[in-house]
């Protein structure tokens, strides 16, 4: 075969308006989907930064915000467990720690 | 029988450059991809593997987003042309091209005229631009920023890679065979971009007809 070629496509076939509806379905289809993977990355924290807001929120309405201002925290201590870090306080709230890492083995 | 073997400039120099390293990115992304997914080698040869697959993905963004940017018409005519369907492509088809005819019973079935891509080779354009967009946009959004992506977007961009990967691979072994079996478009391709007139008309007659004319010399390379 020549150096040289004889025939080529005849030149641009498409029509203006043709090249435009196809040019702007290209970009949008590359738009579309960097847009959302963006939108899913810029809103990551939505869910954590909604659930921190609403315990917040919560806090900020309740009735009684500390424990020793909670009339029925005060009235188990005068008619029950004595005074805090009382011997039957301890004994009865103090939690203990059972290390039960074995049992997942 | 006289062929004429007038040459018609088919693969222009930026979109055989384009190709060119598209197939020496894609070849070892594939590769790479598989022993990526089963995982068959030891813990730093996985890890070669993975650099290599990296390396050779970033090559095939760069080499797309700059043929996108450069030579912008061009992905416009090529999208243009294998988004366009019509009653010749379901002919075509219907009898595979007549490849199979061809290949196991050496029978030779009328074939529907083509333009410059036939119906299968407009499918396979059709899932390298969504597929090829695809694999590109996950797979750097995977590298590049996966612990920003939320857990579920991650799995769905894996799998979405993962689908057009093998969509892609799949499809490579029958590119292969059928781009060498068309010897002389695989040159074209390949080499000078140019196909003899005869085998222009006898596999993409319409585009010969419709879309080829004579260049004066002055035109030509």
């Amino acid at each position: 075969m020549t150096d040289k070629y004889q025939f080529t496509e005849d030149g641009f076939l498409l029509s203006r308006r043709r090249f435009m509806a196809v040019g702007a379905a290209i970009l949008a289809l590359l738009a579309l989907p960097v847009g959302w993977l963006g939108n899913r990355i810029a809103k990551r924290n939505e869910y954590i930064k909604a659930r921190a807001d609403a315990l917040y929120m919560d806090d900020a309405i309740a009735k009684y915000r500390v424990s020793h201002a909670n009339p029925a925290i005060a009235r188990y201590y005068s008619e029950f467990g004595g005074e805090p870090l009382g011997h039957l306080s301890h004994e009865l709230l103090h939690t203990h720690f059972v290390d039960r890492t074995k049992l997942k083995s | 029988m006289h062929q004429d073997n007038r040459p018609i400039l088919k693969h222009p120099l930026n979109v055989r450059v384009f190709h060119y390293i598209l197939l020496l990115s894609f070849l070892p992304l594939a590769a790479t991809g598989l022993l990526l997914f089963f995982k068959p080698l030891s813990d730093s040869a996985m890890g070669l593997t993975y650099d290599i697959h990296i390396v050779a993905g970033v090559i095939m963004a760069l080499d797309a987003v700059a043929f996108t940017l450069m030579a912008f018409d061009r992905v416009v005519l090529f999208t243009n042309r294998v988004f366009t369907f019509g009653g010749n492509d379901v002919g075509w088809f219907k009898v595979l091209g007549g490849y199979p005819q061809k290949f196991l019973l050496g029978k030779k079935v009328a074939v529907p005229p083509m333009r410059k891509y036939n119906s299968g080779q407009k499918l396979f354009g059709v899932c390298v631009l969504l597929g090829g967009t695809a694999l590109i946009i996950t797979g750097l959004a995977l590298w590049l920023v996966p612990y920003a992506i939320p857990r579920d977007t991650a799995w769905l961009l894996g799998m979405i890679h993962l689908g057009c990967g093998l969509l892609l691979t799949a499809f490579l072994p029958v590119h292969l065979f059928l781009a060498v079996y068309r010897f002389d478009d695989f040159k074209a391709m390949m080499l000078h971009g140019k196909v003899p007139y005869h085998d222009a008309a006898e596999y993409t007659p319409l585009w010969v007809q419709e879309e080829v004319v004579p260049v004066s010399s002055k035109h030509a390379e």
